[in-house]
């Protein structure tokens, strides 16, 4: 199969996130990122100007946002100092969040060329499975680190078969098993010897291999659980591939050159400023993270919440196929019967989600942190998909439609979801969970990261008197700004610290942040809701106006 | 031979169609499920009937209850009584409310308003007939609670402790040789003391107790500790004792070893 298929998906996967980006509001990272790119960008313009500058003063510029590396800020900074500063083509926002979209159209092409291996229809249900909920769709489009790593996880993947000789770069699809000929093999069934007497990798596919690791790791340290699962895989696999396979490995040593090169906070004091990446991480604070009617505050969590979590979030197809995926990838590993190629996805899926089952690791942050989880099972549940379809086939149904049925019913309720909800997809939940109503019921987390606040904005905008003191609850300085550099927001409404301290307020529902709306009430003498943002009727956002002000009720 | 073993052939043609219809059937039942979702939800036309209607029949001694909890939106629209969304129906106290309206969202999924009938009914509320305006249905329960003899603590204002907007007051905690003092005046009969941590310092729990004394009259009757909530405990903690009838001076001391936590306090009292 061409490239052209998964360049194709890729193409759309960036149009689709551009096209649906302009109400996703700025979620609390991406204000701490625009701020980091802001300094990146002027330290960029410095190089420029004076190189000797800029290579002496990297500490004053790359200090923001110390806490992870910086190659995603770099390319959001990048983008903004050619689209906005020096091309005025794109707003502030927009430009930020280019790379970001360019990132969901790597993930799909990889997942393309990933699911290309089984099939023609799986190479399109990979990514369209993956992208086909609210969760993950909503998370395309912010100028932050989950979708890039998630994409840089499948992207490694992709580029070390390919080094050691896996990937087959013109696979010839599988034709259907007909009803008269003898079922296939279980073992081995997508893989062809003939793979691996291919010759030596070849350097470019090694230098690829470590320059896409080393783009992981420059974008977040989740990448540096790539290495163990690329050498467990190594070492599961047949000798003939093992060997060469465990001569690929060195190639990830150049990781670390571009993490160095990627991240000028390293260049003086790389040693302290290491100290302080890990050091950050090793001691995150633990959020209030609503789950099953308990605030989670501390280890240890239930190790099954990112499992419970995925299948509440995600439409129940999505739920069924990539669960199905899953077991079925580990159910051939026991019995011996599973691919490189597959072994290897089920392996990078594995190392995604294990962090989060080992209940000491933060957990906030919904599916984000573990998106590369369902990304690595999508090819698989593409395939399956595909198989089922297939199947079908033999009973007089044409494979056309059997192929119809099956995207329609796997796809539909994720388009319908997005459609629903976007762009608020934080506050997304699938049907098991009885949806966002459901979700509220159940005792779950109702949103995140206060992007919500967007629904509220123009009504603020219209009944706010000029000068006006709105207090924005979660949503921080940072994205106050964005919002209004966007024209979100009208310039002239200030920043209130706290209810006593404004006319308006905007409240985002946290269980954990219940006083404020109390707090509220005491302040403003009114427990009226003057408008706010209900999503299925649960409350996301709650707009309080003084008695008298426009717009109070 | 060939005839013998067509029907098993078939029957196995036809069970390779059986993932696919699994899918189908799967993928149809969340579109239903998706697409009949605005069927379960109430629209502003329901609230604004609904608010009608209380407005009509509610008392000065009325409020409403919210079900489920979440279900708030109706502050938007019920302005004549007090909205309430306490989320245990069963040990939620009430103080003053003779006639409680349960305004519920019966259809959407996991509501369990039965679960809300029967916790009032355990309370011994009695249900008045059920109204029902499009997909929200009212209905009043007689609580037969006791009436209330004084408010010693304001009921309009509220802060929020175990997640819950609680009828109470902010009262400075001072160390237990300065404690924060709360005085009133009320009628003697059962004097209820509630009492919690604001806020998630509610939860922080290598703090320690916070300690109410309760004097009547300038005697000590009473002492109520406010632990750290760890959870199931609850953190809004309970005090019932018996006040010789007729007027009295109340005062509520409340100390702690470390007091920079946003603490409140409601106290009433109702005829024995």
């Amino acid at each position: 199969m061409s490239r052209r298929l998964p360049l194709a998906l890729g193409a759309l996967t960036f149009a689709a996130l551009f096209a649906t980006q302009s109400g996703v509001g700025f979620v609390r990272d991406e204000g701490y990122y625009f701020e980091a790119a802001r300094s990146y960008e002027q330290w960029v313009l410095l190089l420029l100007r004076a190189p000797a500058a800029a290579l002496r003063d990297t500490g004053r510029y790359w200090s923001a946002n110390f806490e992870h590396p910086g190659l995603a800020k770099l390319l959001f900074a990048l983008s903004h100092l050619v689209f906005t500063t020096w091309l005025r083509w794109l707003p502030d926002a927009l430009a930020f969040r280019l790379p970001a979209f360019a990132f969901g159209a790597l993930l799909t092409y990889w997942l393309a060329v990933l699911g290309a291996q089984r099939s023609r229809a799986a190479a399109v249900f990979a990514p369209a499975l993956f992208w086909g909920a609210e969760g993950t769709f909503f998370h395309g489009h912010l100028a932050c680190l989950d979708i890039p790593i998630c994409a840089l996880t499948a992207g490694v993947g992709v580029a070390w078969a390919r080094a050691i000789g896996i990937l087959d770069p013109s696979p010839s699809p599988p034709s259907p098993p007909s009803s008269s000929s003898p079922p296939p093999k279980k073992k081995l069934f997508f893989f062809r010897p003939r793979t691996w007497e291919l010759p030596p990798p070849a350097v470019r596919n090694g230098v690829l291999l470590g320059f896409l690791f080393g783009s992981g790791l420059a974008v977040k340290h989740n990448a540096w659980l790539l290495p163990p699962v690329l050498l467990v895989h190594a070492l599961l696999l047949p000798a003939a591939l093992r060997g060469r396979a465990l001569r690929t490995l060195p190639w990830l040593l150049v990781g670390p050159a571009v993490l160095f090169v990627a991240w000028p906070l390293l260049w003086h004091d790389p040693v302290r400023h290491l100290g302080d990446w890990v050091s950050f991480h090793t001691h995150h604070v633990h959020y209030a993270w609503y789950y099953l009617g308990r605030e989670l505050r501390g280890p240890p969590f239930p190790i099954f919440y990112p499992l419970v979590l995925l299948a509440l979030v995600l439409p129940v197809t999505q739920v069924a196929l990539f669960a199905a995926a899953g077991a079925k990838l580990l159910w051939d590993f026991a019995h011996r019967s599973l691919s490189p190629l597959r072994l290897l996805e089920l392996g990078l899926a594995g190392a995604a989600i294990l962090p989060f089952m080992i209940r000491t690791t933060p957990i906030f942050g919904g599916i984000k942190h573990w998106l590369a989880f369902i990304a690595l099972l999508a090819p698989e549940a593409g395939h399956l998909l595909d198989r089922a379809a297939g199947l079908a086939s033999h009973v007089g149904l044409p494979r056309a439609r059997a192929l119809a049925i099956a995207a329609a019913a796997a796809l539909l309720p994720g388009w319908w979801q997005i459609a629903h909800v976007h762009p608020y997809g934080t506050s997304a939940y699938g049907e098991l969970a009885g949806g966002i109503p459901g979700a509220a019921s159940l005792g779950i987390q109702r949103q995140y990261w206060s992007n919500n606040v967007t629904a509220v904005l123009p009504w603020l905008n219209a009944h706010a008197p000029r000068g006006a003191r709105v207090f924005f609850h979660e949503v921080n300085p940072e994205s106050y700004r964005a919002y209004q550099q966007a024209g979100m927001l009208r310039a002239d409404i200030q920043y209130a610290a706290g209810p006593w301290d404004a006319q308006y307020a905007a409240l985002q529902w946290h269980r954990e942040f219940r006083d404020r709306e109390p707090e509220t009430w005491n302040a403003f003498g009114t427990k009226t809701p003057a408008t706010g943002l209900y999503l299925d009727e649960t409350p996301q956002i709650v707009v309080y106006a003084r008695p008298g002000l426009p717009g109070a009720p | 031979m060939d005839d013998e073993a067509a029907p098993a052939r078939r029957r196995s043609d036809r069970a390779r169609a059986v993932p696919l219809l699994a899918i189908a059937a799967l993928g149809v039942s969340a579109l239903i499920f998706d697409l009949t979702d605005p069927l379960r939800l109430p629209g502003d036309g329901d609230y604004a009937e609904a608010a009608a209607a209380l407005r009509v029949q509610a008392g000065p001694r009325d409020a409403v209850q919210v079900w489920p909890s979440w279900a708030d939106r109706a502050r938007m629209f019920v302005r004549s009584l007090p909205v309430r969304v306490e989320e245990d129906l069963r040990a939620a106290d009430y103080p003053g409310v003779d006639r409680l309206w349960l305004l519920a969202l019966p259809r959407v999924p996991l509501a369990k308003l039965s679960g809300a009938r029967a916790a009032l009914r355990q309370r011994g509320a009695v249900a008045g007939e059920e109204l029902r305006f499009g997909a929200l249905s009212l209905q009043p329960w007689d609580l037969r609670g006791p009436r209330v003899l004084s408010f010693l603590t304001d009921p309009l204002e509220e802060h929020e402790v175990d997640y819950v907007p609680r009828q109470c007051v902010q009262v400075r905690i001072g160390r237990p040789a300065d404690p924060g003092r709360l005085q009133a005046r009320g009628q003697g009969g059962v004097l209820h003391v509630r009492a919690g941590v604001v806020g998630e310092r509610a939860y922080q729990v290598a703090r320690g107790p916070v300690r109410i004394e309760v004097q009547v009259d300038g005697a000590p009757v009473a002492t109520l500790n406010v632990p750290p909530t760890v959870p199931p405990a609850p953190g809004w903690r309970r005090l019932d004792a018996a006040v010789p009838a007729g007027e009295r001076a109340f005062a509520f001391l409340v100390s702690a070893r470390d007091p920079d936590r946003p603490f409140c306090l409601s106290a009433w009292t109702t005829a024995p």
